[in-house]
């Protein structure tokens, strides 16, 4: 158990400062796009789709490292008040209750979804566009698996630290 | 919930249908197509089948609309085949291609040549069933903030332009540039295009691109009559009686001939106002550029066949139909039209 | 079934409250609710279909693509010290007043809103750069907040603005079939140009009458400090050095939209990476620091667009239970007169901000009652920003207030949500105020437009 949330915490952050790697690409790339156009009238759409392709993997790939820094924003009226035991029950509760079921269902509901890009190849629509739209379109299914397993590891956490506090309480 | 049984004997049942689309919602021209659709079915069916029209994003985004009716999310769409060009390269036959037929000799390939039979065999593998969904008419080549005189005025002009004919234009020396449409008016404006196709004088005039632009070029070379398509989710249409299918044909095709005289009675409207109150430039694509574009299209497309056996089928097809059309109407429409103008003694 | 979603909404506020993260609430409780009443027949199964469809729009959304890049400008400018200079200079140059940081907000913050537009990156930016100093200040916390949100927000009336664009598609449709209907066979017509020459002086007044509370408000204050002297000294001596480059890099993005080197999401590409090379030249970025910008940047956007999916996801299964219908049903019992249905229209779109955003509202609610109003003869473009400035307060409404997210994101741990909600009451107000302005004076929004075409 132990294990694997170590593990999993080290492949997040790993994914982590990959995804941030990719904003760091954007930027210069994007940069370019403007430089490149404006200044020697050369330009393609298939960069353009390509500063689109790292955004969606940033934002998507990103959200199990977001979730194991704790950095989704939560309305804490009273969430910031309760115990930490308390923050651990609410945190299990919430990744199995609202986490797991809309990640599984994202997953089951896009899979088609996905498949069928595959299936055809699809390419952009757009003059010079680039052909992996079957990739970006993947990107569903990886969001889903990075935040299940992210969420895995930090529900063994919450619940053993849950556990713990639940002991020294009970002394 | 609905009752997807084929139960054609059961006259009393009632089907209730999605249908999305790829415009705002009542959008002047393509968004009521489907709007007078959804009005035809209900009152000929006598409320049996129902439609609900849905504008872009209210459940799905524009270009969702091929996959939400694909898997079921709604039973029906209405949007343009050369969205699907990403999926199915043979698509933009069944909208338009540049230097292709204007819209009345595509609704004629389509209706009464073999273009619906090899629109529904392009769609089949994907359980989708396609009609024809309107037409804009002839469009116009764009709004543009540089003068084009010469080829020359083409190397590194920036513009808005989809499809194939983004393509040749970038061949041509174009840098065609992809832009959100709501980023469309202030980048004209701006300058961050130079240039933009949009549809024609009504939805243009409506969209105030005359106070962005200095000149609107004619010649709808990339557009000479664009068609678009109700798209119906074949087990969906299936499951209905045989007189409701045939009111869901029939009313598609009522909206795809009314569309075009909408178009047509509006566009002439639009541009007398553009010209006389707004004081548009009308100007002409000259006729070298015309031809590097039409050199260019027949390269573009040549590539697509060699890559896609469908396409060159189905180019074969419309070329076919195209050649013999071109021959009848230049010594009709077109000796007309020049008839038309002369001066009387 | 209609109360269903009505139900839906009430539940979603309750689960909030657990302080689990809002996305997975919106995101979660819309789901399981909507399985629920499927079981039930009140909720139409195949609408689930669109999820993939939906979520992959919004990820391919070419506009939403400047929120990383402004946001990862937003954050070299706060490691490199660029920003906080700039805030300083200009706060430098109102030192001795007590309100002089709050105006440096304003001021900049109206900068960031006439070159981004992006509520979310100008909150962000704002909150990062600002709100630590203006607490160092003494500023009461809710002041600060609602500060820095409301701030924020003006990019949503400032040109040039996604806002004003999405309204004025809508409008304008609206406008020449409200025409039609009429019996106007050759109909005027308005643009997004009318409603970006149209804002100018609305959004000017409200900065204005920003910077005026404000001021009002520290100077009654006994525990706001002024600039301390160490920090005007130190500012002092480099004033132009601080104040010039960052307010090149501003005119860089505001000047690559204006001149047309860039559209606004290309001008947030070109801003990041200008503020990269400003901090390099000022030897102020190290590997290290371009390393945790780009993990923050990661973080903040990931945050937003789980959110932008949560809501998606919400609005998807409010809209399947019927609550559409029942916003329908609400506009037929309008009362009559020109004065009376606009004030139901405000007021049902000033309610609606609490629970829908401005993209929705704009797609689904002002398509709907547009044509009724432009039908009894009322100016479109006056139309288009009345709707604007009441969509402006929809983002700080609780408990759906983008803006109000936006900032709890990156706000230390010492400001309390509740003072983020209470800090942005004045403002609220002070909008409503100027929509009382703009209501009682159209010209305020007419007549700029009429000079200039
Ligand atoms: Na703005
Ligand atoms: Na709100």
């Amino acid at each position: 158990m132990n294990l694997y949330t170590k593990k999993i915490n080290a492949a997040s952050e790993w994914l982590g400062n990959a995804m941030g790697l990719f904003t760091l690409i954007m930027v210069l790339l994007m940069a370019a796009i403007v430089i490149l156009r404006y200044g020697f009238d050369v330009g393609t759409v298939a960069m353009q789709e390509g500063v689109l392709y790292l955004h969606g993997a940033a934002l998507l790939l990103g959200a199990g490292y977001t979730l194991k820094h704790d950095d989704h924003v939560r309305v804490d009226v009273f969430y910031r008040s309760v115990t930490a035991r308390t923050q651990h029950l609410t945190n299990f509760i919430g990744h199995l209750f609202l986490l797991m079921p809309v990640v599984v269902f994202v997953f089951v509901m896009s899979f088609e979804y996905v498949l069928n890009s595959w299936d055809m190849m699809e390419t952009s629509p757009e003059p010079g566009g680039l052909a992996f739209v079957y990739i970006q379109k993947s990107l569903l299914l990886l969001f889903c698996v990075c935040l299940f397993i992210q969420a895995l590891a930090m529900m063994i956490n919450d619940f053993v630290a849950f556990r713990q506090l639940s002991h020294k309480g009970a002394r | 919930g609905e009752k997807n049984t084929a139960d054609t004997t059961q006259k009393t049942q009632q089907f209730k249908w999605k249908l999305v689309t790829s415009w705002p919602k009542n959008f002047p021209g393509l968004g009521l197509g489907p709007e007078k659709f959804a009005k035809y079915v209900n009152e000929m069916s006598g409320g049996r089948l129902t439609v609900k029209v849905y504008g872009a994003g209210e459940i799905v985004p524009a270009l969702g609309v091929f996959e939400a009716v694909r898997n079921g999310t709604a039973q029906m769409g209405h949007s343009g085949a050369y969205y699907w060009k990403g999926k199915i390269p043979a698509a933009p036959f069944f909208s338009s291609i540049p230097f292709g037929m204007n819209a009345q000799e595509l609704n004629a390939w389509i209706h009464h040549g073999e273009g619906l039979a090899l629109w529904r065999e392009v769609y089949k593998p994907f359980g989708l069933v396609p009609f024809a969904g309107g037409n804009t008419g002839t469009q116009m080549a764009g709004w543009f903030n540089k003068e084009v005189n010469s080829l020359a005025d083409i190397q590194g002009l920036k513009m808005r332009i989809p499809g194939l004919a983004g393509d040749v234009f970038q061949r041509a020396g174009g840098v065609p540039v992809n832009l959100p449409g709501g980023e469309l008016f202030t980048a004209l404006q701006t300058g961050a295009i130079d240039a933009t196709e949009w549809v024609g004088p009504y939805n243009d005039l409506a969209f105030g691109f005359h106070k962005a632009a200095k000149y609107y070029y004619t010649s709808a070379w990339h557009e000479p009559g664009s068609m678009l398509e109700f798209i119906v989710n074949e087990d969906a249409l299936l499951a209905l009686p045989a007189d409701l299918q045939k009111i869901v044909e029939v009313a598609a095709r009522a909206v795809n001939s009314d569309m075009l005289s909408e178009y047509t009675a509006e566009n002439n409207k639009a541009l007398q106002t553009l010209v006389n109150k707004h004081g548009v430039e009308i100007k002409q694509l000259p006729d070298d550029v015309l031809r590097q574009y039409k050199q260019l299209t027949d390269e573009v497309i040549a590539d697509l066949i060699q890559n896609d056996p469908v396409s060159k089928k189905v180019y074969g097809s419309y070329l076919a139909f195209y050649e013999q059309a071109r021959k009848y109407h230049e010594v009709s429409e077109q000796a007309y039209y020049r008839t038309r103008e002369l001066k009387a003694n | 079934m209609e109360w269903l979603s009505l139900v839906l909404f009430v539940l979603v506020c309750i689960v909030l409250m657990s302080g689990y993260p809002v996305a997975l609430v919106l995101a979660g409780t819309s789901l399981l609710f909507a399985g629920a009443c499927a079981l039930f027949g009140a909720f139409d199964t195949s609408l689930f279909n669109a999820l993939p469809i939906r979520l992959f729009g919004i990820i391919n959304n070419q506009t939403l693509l400047a929120v990383p890049l402004f946001v990862f400008m937003g954050l070299v400018l706060e490691k490199s010290k660029i920003a906080e200079d700039l805030l300083l200079s200009i706060s430098s140059v109102f030192g001795r007043y007590k309100a002089g940081l709050g105006l440096s907000v304003i001021l900049v913050g109206m900068l960031l809103a006439a070159s981004t537009g992006i509520v979310g990156a100008t909150v962000v930016t704002m909150g990062v750069l600002s709100l630590p100093a203006m607490l160092k200040q003494k500023y009461p916390t809710s002041l600060a907040a609602g500060t820095i949100c409301a701030t924020g927000t003006l990019g949503q009336i400032i040109p040039p603005s996604i806002a004003l664009v999405l309204l004025g598609d809508v409008i304008s449709s609206a406008y020449q079939q409200s025409q039609i209907n009429m019996g106007i066979f050759s109909p005027e017509t308005v643009s997004v140009g009318d409603l970006f020459v149209g804002a100018v002086i609305p959004g000017l007044i409200l900065v204005a009458c920003y910077a005026i509370y404000v001021c009002i408000v520290c100077w009654r204050s006994d525990t706001i400090t002024t600039a301390t002297k160490a920090i005007e000294a130190d500012v002092n001596v480099s004033v132009w050095a601080a104040l010039l480059p960052p307010l090149g890099l501003i005119l860089i993005v505001l000047g690559s939209i204006l001149l047309g080197f860039a559209t606004p999401t290309e001008a947030a590409g070109v801003g990041a990476f200008g503020a990269i090379l400003l901090a390099l030249c000022k030897r102020k970025l190290n590997f290290e620091q371009l390393k945790t910008v780009s993990q923050s940047t990661v973080k903040i956007s990931s945050m937003i667009f789980l959110i932008l999916i949560g809501a998606s996801i919400f609005s998807l299964v409010f809209r399947g239970l019927g609550g559409e219908e029942l916003i329908h049903s609400l506009f037929e019992n309008m009362p009559g007169g020109v004065v009376g249905a606009t004030l139901v229209v405000m007021l049902v779109i000033f309610l609606l901000g609490f629970i829908l955003d401005f993209i929705e509202i704009t797609f689904v609610v002002v398509p709907i009652v547009a044509p009724v109003l432009l039908s009894m003869g009322i100016d479109p473009v006056w139309l288009g920003i009345m709707i604007a400035l009441n969509l402006q307060t929809s983002f700080l409404t609780p408990p759906f207030g983008f803006a109000l997210f936006y900032l709890r994101g990156v706000a230390p741990a010492s400001v309390k949500t509740i003072d983020i909600y209470k800090g942005v009451m004045p403002f609220i107000g002070i909008q409503l105020f100027v929509l009382l302005l703009l209501a009682l004076w159209p010209e305020i929004a007419t007549w700029l437009p009429e000079q200039v075409y």
